[in-house]
């Protein structure tokens, strides 16, 4: 349960780690819009090339990009396959029965594989690996604040979402702990029927609300000793600042995403490459 | 003759990540049968994870773990049957507790085992015995006990298992004196009624001198030293370089000693001191005492 790395920061000293998560929570946004925009295969080359520099730039080890991947392999796989024998198109490469493999469906599957995969990486560098989930849950009320003014409870809802994330390790580590508890009381988790395997999980899921209300109390008995009594009024510790490299790097993106639709606009007029529909 | 035995087993977490710890590096050592033997060592010396091989939770990379001289994990298939023979209480047991009522809770493993009802009764009766609870808190919701009495419940119910080789991490850690007694004697009287092995971890150098036979000293994930409380205590500078430390009564003694007054070196307990001392001092002493 430990190897769970999806939605892990991962401590380094980089470029991005340094800049502000309001930034990096518009950079991402960017960048899902970026993937969505590639058509042609140069942009999709584009798009390779600015996913290879992002890990590059960020100092994650790639192993650990890897690893974060390996739960959606089977996703790529099935939209590969999808995208394989259900495009129709003009250059028939391949038929056998009713299955019929079109150069144009190569193409999407791996169009499609790359989307995904600069997706996951995007996302993930922007907002999990380089930011942790205090500085995240922050920016992002940073961010909404204006919403403030037509009585949204923005403060509310991010404390909601920084208490929910800095629970998780907790309670994995605690089912964890607890797993083990009855596996040594002699509770079989893999072996039996379905309706065997969830009657195991009842000596795990108990003790797991208890002690997660459990918590949940005594959190909320610590916040009101130290009068938390909402957003209302609340000065911050650490007030960061737009910097300059925070402009740079929106900029970089726009124009990135700006070179982007030129490089669809020109393959479709003069016909470079493959362009999806 | 040994009960159980670790060889040459090395252990990592999460291996392959920055976060890699290297928890036990090539550990060989044995626990002897029908003794209590005491595991003691610094925070993330590697007691917990040399617990948790002897019952088969955590898998050795490299080496072996025997139970009466076999190999536990020689056929992975049968590592359940090994389970019912190391009974292990976990650091803070009390949350694993989850049935209605306490009684149900211990029945728990005994009926894992497939044991028929009246045995799984007989059971649970003895080892609620053992640990001192009594019928009125059986029927009680495990959440409605105090934090002693939980943690006497749950080992009962691995008690009721009635396990070869009682493995308990930390049984004592969190509780008063009289909490503290009342769990140590249960364990000592499971030991005598059963004959079975026993290993306590625990970081209470005066509960270890007192109530083990044998004490195991960890350091950095592999072993120091293994001997009795006289062996172990005599290296009082290699236990005070892990981190360690005597018994207070002891470095009272010692002290003691150093002062002039003619004590005996080998005091690792209140009662050994007090008769020492009275021996010294007669019994106007032990009077004045009262
Ligand atoms: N689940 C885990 N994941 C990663 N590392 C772990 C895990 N459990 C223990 N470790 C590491 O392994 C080492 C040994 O831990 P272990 O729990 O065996 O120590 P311990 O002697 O029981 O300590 P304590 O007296 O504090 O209970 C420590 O460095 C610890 O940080
Ligand atoms: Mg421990």
């Amino acid at each position: 349960m430990k190897n769970i790395s999806i939605g892990q920061y991962y401590a380094a000293d980089s470029p991005i780690h340094r800049l502000d998560a309001r930034t990096k929570l518009i950079l991402a946004i960017l960048c899902i819009v970026c993937t969505f925009i590639c058509k042609s295969t140069f942009a999709f080359v584009a798009l390779m090339i600015f996913g290879v520099l992002l890990v590059l730039i960020s100092r994650i080890p790639p192993k650990v990009i890897f690893r974060a991947m390996k739960p959606i392999v089977f996703i790529m796989l099935f939209t590969a396959l999808i995208n394989i024998f259900w495009t129709g198109g003009e250059i028939l490469l391949f038929e056998w029965k009713f299955i019929k493999v079109y150069a144009e469906g190569l193409y999407n599957a791996a169009f499609m594989t790359v989307r995904i995969i600069v997706l996951i990486i995007g996302s993930s560098i922007f907002l999990t690996y380089t930011t942790t989930p205090i500085a995240l849950t922050d920016g992002t009320e940073r961010l909404l604040s204006p919403l403030k003014k037509i009585k949204v409870p923005v403060h509310e809802f991010a404390m909601m979402m920084s208490i929910a994330l800095r629970f998780v390790p907790t309670l994995i580590d605690e089912a964890d702990r607890i797993m083990s508890a009855q596996k040594a009381r002699g509770t079989d988790f893999s072996s039996g029927g379905l309706i065997k395997r969830a009657k195991a999980l009842i000596p795990i899921i108990i003790p797991l609300f208890v002690s997660a209300f459990r918590r949940a109390d005594e959190l909320a008995t610590a916040m009101e000793c130290r009068c938390y009594h909402g957003g209302e009024g609340r000065t911050k510790l650490h007030v960061t600042h737009l910097g300059f490299s925070d402009f740079f790097a929106l900029i970089l993106m726009i124009a990135f995403g700006a070179a982007l639709v030129l490089i669809n606009i020109y393959a479709s007029k003069y016909g470079l490459g493959y362009v999806m529909p | 003759m040994n009960k159980a035995e670790l060889k040459n087993v090395t252990f990592r977490y999460m291996p392959g990540t920055v976060y890699e710890t290297l928890a036990l590096n090539d550990v060989s050592v044995g626990f002897e049968d029908g003794k209590i033997t005491g595991l003691i060592g610094h925070t993330g010396s590697g007691k917990s994870t040399l617990v948790g091989m002897l019952n088969g939770l955590i898998r050795p990379m490299s080496g072996e773990v025997l139970l009466d001289g076999e190999n536990i994990w020689e056929k992975p298939k049968n590592i359940g049957s090994v389970r019912f023979r190391v009974g292990l209480v976990m650091q803070y047991p009390e949350y694993q507790l989850f049935e209605d009522t306490v009684e149900k809770d211990i029945s728990f493993g005994p009926k894992n085992m497939g044991l028929s009802p009246d045995e799984i009764s007989r059971r649970v009766k003895e080892a609620a015995d053992i640990v001192g609870l009594s019928g009125k808190e059986l029927a009680k919701s495990p959440f409605d006990l105090s934090g002693g009495q939980k943690r006497r419940a749950a080992i009962a119910g691995v008690m009721a298992m009635e396990p070869e080789l009682l493995v308990l991490d930390e049984p004592a850690a969190g509780l008063d004196p009289v909490g503290r007694e009342t769990v140590f004697s249960a364990i000592a009287d499971y030991r005598n009624m059963r004959n079975s092995t026993v290993v306590i971890v625990s970081h209470s150098m005066e509960d270890m001198a007192r109530w083990c036979d044998v004490l195991t000293v960890m350091a950095d994930g592999g072993v120091l030293m293994t001997g009795s409380c006289e062996d172990v205590f005599s290296h009082a500078e290699e236990l005070k370089k892990t981190g360690l430390d005597l018994p207070q009564i002891t470095k009272l003694m010692l002290l003691l000693r150093e002062k002039g007054v003619p004590v005996g070196e080998n005091i690792y307990t209140v009662e050994a001191a007090y008769a020492a001392l009275t021996e010294i001092f007669g019994k106007r002493a032990s009077l004045k005492r009262i």
